[in-house]
């Protein structure tokens, strides 16, 4: 295990009375696009503030590239920034803008010129070179900015909620031009967002993030897949939460049975299990299956009822009641329709019902 | 590592010092001919190379209220400037109501017209003032000069005004007649309470303008209408520092009194120019 | 809306237009034109026109001097009041303590009346002032008091106390103004505090700072109360005019005329002002 490009030890960071960061500990490796995703106050820009040198931790490290850079100001960490408003110099023309690390770094002239051109190519704006920042639109700023940040190659790219100014569709586009950008160049790259679909489709890892802390660190898969937490589970795709008590557990440990609500549910659980324990369970709403009343009893299917159906275009979303009064929000694509008041039988896959352990 | 730390925050205390201290100098800079004022008027005594006078006294003080008829001079001042203040209020008011609430053509030329009187120095029309009273015999009254004062106050009370009745929302007036009330209802009970705050502050403007206005007076004025910034000036001519202390003390109390009220009111920023269109 | 309200609308609009258009040009424009009309007319007649008073005045080698000494004074008090308002809003934008306290000071010189500013500074920098005390007691080569009462130097002095509010509050407001995130944007890029400063910021505020200077540049053109007290020999162009009804006879033409140069100058400086105005902010 090499050693990581950006680490923060213990960081922590107040604000008057508030914990922005409390204790952070992270490290991002070399070439990784690591996200760290939350709510907004959940401390992800402050996090990514003190990697910039914005902020000084009240307690903790920050080190990149083996070097500690707590004390070492913003200017000298060699490191690229995109901004949520884009930041760019509004009296300066967009070649100005990129130029412009690059003249702070006393580059001679000719080859200022080129680096700029270079950069420019790459993010298709050669023909924008005199426009000035309001002469174009928020997505070129904001590939403007991405080329400032690059045009001085740095090791490290931020980027702070860079696509949260743009509308949707272009959100889509760039976030795929920017993951394109960043696998081409190599670069280890550090990605703030609240957009939850954003994390999940750009990042190598994902660190969710919640009141100052980090709940988990994962791939995209194991996030989504399984969340170590309740406010993971909740935060990162739809949910349906089932508090329930173990009944017994099978010979070798992996499907449990438990009750919830007057009904058994066998689900894939953990090896320290013992009867009598309650735990949580979490479902996602679109792997529990609806099947018609009628169809034939099994494990794991349960009759019940749909109080309510809202339909979506391309899914149904229905709130269905078992057993006493469980309530769980499924989706299903819209092939087949279940009306409200209908009675319907619903099966929940074990394997994909999981357990949280708070 | 943490004695990189101790020694950038020493650095960064030793910068914080420069600050305090760049600031202080300002201060100082800013209220110390004040304070000299008042240690000359309060001063016995002061020759020579002294920080501070060796004695005390209110001598000169007594000297100018007595010998320089300060009482009849400050009700002089305050006749004038209470005048004025009616004046430029009742032209603020309509005035204001207009810019406030009505479209008008050309409405930013109009506003850097009205506050032209402002930007060009009283001085160069002073003298078209005072040739006009001398013609129409305004010299030397109490309405004459309140009037030309009303020159320089006018564009404050409208400019107050008018973000006055702009900030009146329609849809209170028009709640307030659902809810029943009739137009003369509304006015007393609705309209008035809103607006007066706006007329306040303009008024406390166009006072202090008029209190402190020196040009014009300057130019309008006679031996029944010595306000006390013109008979500051003639003391300051006589030469004598303390009784010309004395008088500007008694004259710059009402200012800052008014300051402190202002202040709590009005962005202060609006007093000192660059206002929205000019 | 029917026709008959808008007639009555614009009716009533114009009503309400009525004192204030009144006022304008009853108190200032016709004064305006009676000065106009003065400066053109002989002294003490009532009938003829000439241009003798502009002539005259600029035949003058005085007029020259008093013309190069308004622009000296007002120049060199605008250029003091950039200079310092620059690092004060620099140091006040950062909100250091008693922040509160010291933007109320910075508009103390502009709610006093300039004579009683005038008074105060003609006591401080006075032979037996404040100033030439800590001068001579603390500066080593310093022997005698300096002299700085009616001086060029002092009323500049006097000039940039009374105007610098203009420049300092335009100034700030333009500071605070600024998106932080694109200081940051320049830090990170790799520029430190005085390369951010003189890249980014100083150019950005500019326009504010202008049109703040010229505030200033203006006020102090035309200051009177000032250089009538404290202005001893040197007389600029705002005291000339008041010098000339100072004679017997006074010489009304030849005061009106150079209040109309002095108008006329003025104008010219604001039409500057407003260009500045309504030039595209970066």
């Amino acid at each position: 295990m090499s050693d990581p490009m950006i680490e923060l030890r213990g960081v922590t960071k107040r604000y008057g009375d508030v914990l922005a960061n409390d204790n952070v500990t992270l490290k991002i490796q070399r070439g990784e696009l690591m996200t760290l995703l939350g709510p907004s106050g959940c401390g992800k820009t402050t996090a990514l503030r003190c990697i910039t040198g914005h902020n000084v931790p009240d307690e903790g490290e920050v080190w990149i590239e083996g070097r500690n850079v707590t004390s070492v100001p913003t200017h000298k960490r060699e490191l690229g920034m995109v901004f949520q408003n884009f930041a760019l110099f509004p009296h300066m023309t967009v070649f100005d803008n990129v130029e412009f690390p690059l003249m702070i770094r006393r580059m001679d002239k000719r080859e200022r010129r080129e680096r700029v051109m270079e950069a420019l190519r790459l993010i298709r704006m050669e023909q924008y070179e005199k426009h000035y920042p309001r002469e174009v639109s928020g997505g070129q700023q904001q590939r403007v900015g991405l080329a400032r940040a690059l045009v001085y190659r740095p090791k490290v790219l931020l980027l702070d909620e860079p696509l949260s100014n743009l509308d949707a569709k272009l959100r889509e586009e760039m976030r795929f031009e920017i993951r394109d950008l960043i696998d081409r160049l190599g670069i280890t790259a550090v990605y703030v967002t609240h957009d939850q679909a954003e994390a999940l489709a750009l990042s190598d890892r994902v660190a969710v993030m919640s009141a100052g802390h980090i709940e988990q660190v994962g791939t995209p898969d194991e996030i989504y897949d399984y969340p170590q937490s309740r406010f993971v589970a909740d935060f990162i795709g739809l949910s349906d939460f089932v508090e329930a008590a173990v009944i017994s557990l099978d010979s070798a440990g992996e499907m449990v049975t438990v009750q919830a609500k007057g009904l058994e549910i066998l689900i894939s659980g953990r090896r320290n299990m013992s009867p009598g324990q309650s735990v949580l369970l979490f479902v996602r709403p679109n792997d529990v299956e609806l099947l018609p009343a009628s169809s034939e009893a099994g494990t794991n299917v349960f009759l019940g009822e749909v109080e309510k159906m809202t339909y979506l275009g391309d899914r149904n979303d229905y709130r269905i009641v078992l057993g006493d009064g469980l309530r769980l929000r499924v989706q299903t694509d819209g092939k087949v329709r279940f009306n409200e008041c209908e009675r319907v039988k619903v099966y929940l896959p074990p394997a994909l019902c999981r357990v949280i352990l708070e | 590592m943490t004695l990189v730390r101790q020694y950038l925050r020493s650095l960064l205390n030793a910068r914080k010092l420069l600050l305090s201290t760049f600031l202080l100098c300002f201060a100082l800079m800013i209220y110390t001919p004040f304070l000299i004022i008042v240690f000359r008027s309060i001063g016995r005594g002061w020759f020579g190379r002294l920080w501070l006078p060796p004695e005390y006294t209110l001598d000169w003080y007594q000297w100018a209220i007595e010998v320089t008829d300060i009482v009849g001079i400050t009700k002089n001042t305050l006749i004038i400037a209470a005048l004025a203040v009616i004046m430029a209020t009742l032209i603020g008011i309509p005035t204001g109501w207009a810019f406030g609430r009505r479209r008008i053509p050309g409405k930013e030329l109009l506003m850097s017209m009205i506050l032209l009187p402002r930007m060009i120095p009283p001085i160069a029309y002073a003298l078209g003032v005072a040739q006009i009273f001398y013609r129409l015999q305004l010299i030397d009254t109490h309405f004459g000069v309140a009037l030309a004062h009303v020159a320089v106050c006018a564009p404050y009370a409208i400019l107050v005004l008018s973000a006055t009745f702009e900030g009146l929302d329609e849809r209170v007036l028009e709640a307030a007649s659902v809810c029943g009330a009739g137009t003369l209802r509304s006015f007393f009970h609705v309209v008035l309470p809103l607006i007066f705050p706006g007329i306040l502050s303009s008024m406390i403007f166009t006072f202090t303008t008029s209190y402190n206005e020196f040009t014009l007076t300057l130019m309008t004025y006679g031996k029944d209408t010595t306000t006390l910034p013109v008979r500051t000036y003639l003391a300051i001519g006589e030469g004598y520092w303390e009784v010309t202390s004395a008088m500007s003390i008694l004259l710059i109390i009402p200012s800052l009194l008014v300051l402190f009220l202002i202040q709590r009111q009005v962005a202060p920023e609006k007093l000192v120019g660059g206002f929205k269109g000019v | 809306m029917r026709r008959g309200s808008t007639r009555r609308t614009v009716l009533v609009t114009l009503l309400m237009l009525l004192p204030g258009l009144a006022g304008f040009f009853g108190l200032f424009f016709y004064p305006m034109m009676v000065t106009v009309v003065r400066s053109l007319r002989p002294e003490r007649e009532q009938v003829g026109w000439t241009l003798e008073h502009y002539i005259r005045f600029f035949a003058e080698p005085r007029a020259r001097d008093v013309i190069v000494l308004t622009f000296v004074l007002s120049i060199g008090a605008t250029l003091l009041s950039v200079l310092f308002s620059i690092l004060l809003c620099l140091v006040l934008r950062r909100k250091p303590r008693g922040n509160r306290f010291y933007r109320l000071t910075m508009l103390i010189p502009r709610v006093v009346p300039g004579l009683i500013g005038a008074l105060g500074l003609l006591l401080l920098f006075g032979s037996r002032g404040w100033v030439n005390l800590f001068l001579l007691k603390f500066v080593p080569f310093v022997n005698e008091p300096v002299t700085i009462n009616y001086t060029i130097p002092g009323l500049i002095i006097f000039y940039f106390w009374l105007y610098f509010p203009f420049t300092a509050v335009t100034t700030l407001s333009t500071l605070e103004a600024l998106d932080p995130a694109i200081e940051e944007a320049a830090g990170v890029a790799g520029a430190n505090r005085w390369q951010t400063l003189r890249y980014v910021v100083i150019p950005l505020i500019m326009p504010g700072i202008l049109a703040g200077s010229v505030l200033t540049f203006m006020a102090a053109f035309g200051a009177f109360s000032i250089p009538l007290i404290a202005g001893g020999n040197y007389r600029p162009l705002s005291v000339e005019i008041y010098r000339q009804i100072n004679f017997t006879p006074a010489r009304w033409s030849a005061a009106s005329a150079r209040a109309m140069i002095m108008a006329l100058l003025q104008v010219a400086f604001l039409t500057i002002y407003m260009r500045i105005l309504r030039r595209p902010t970066a």
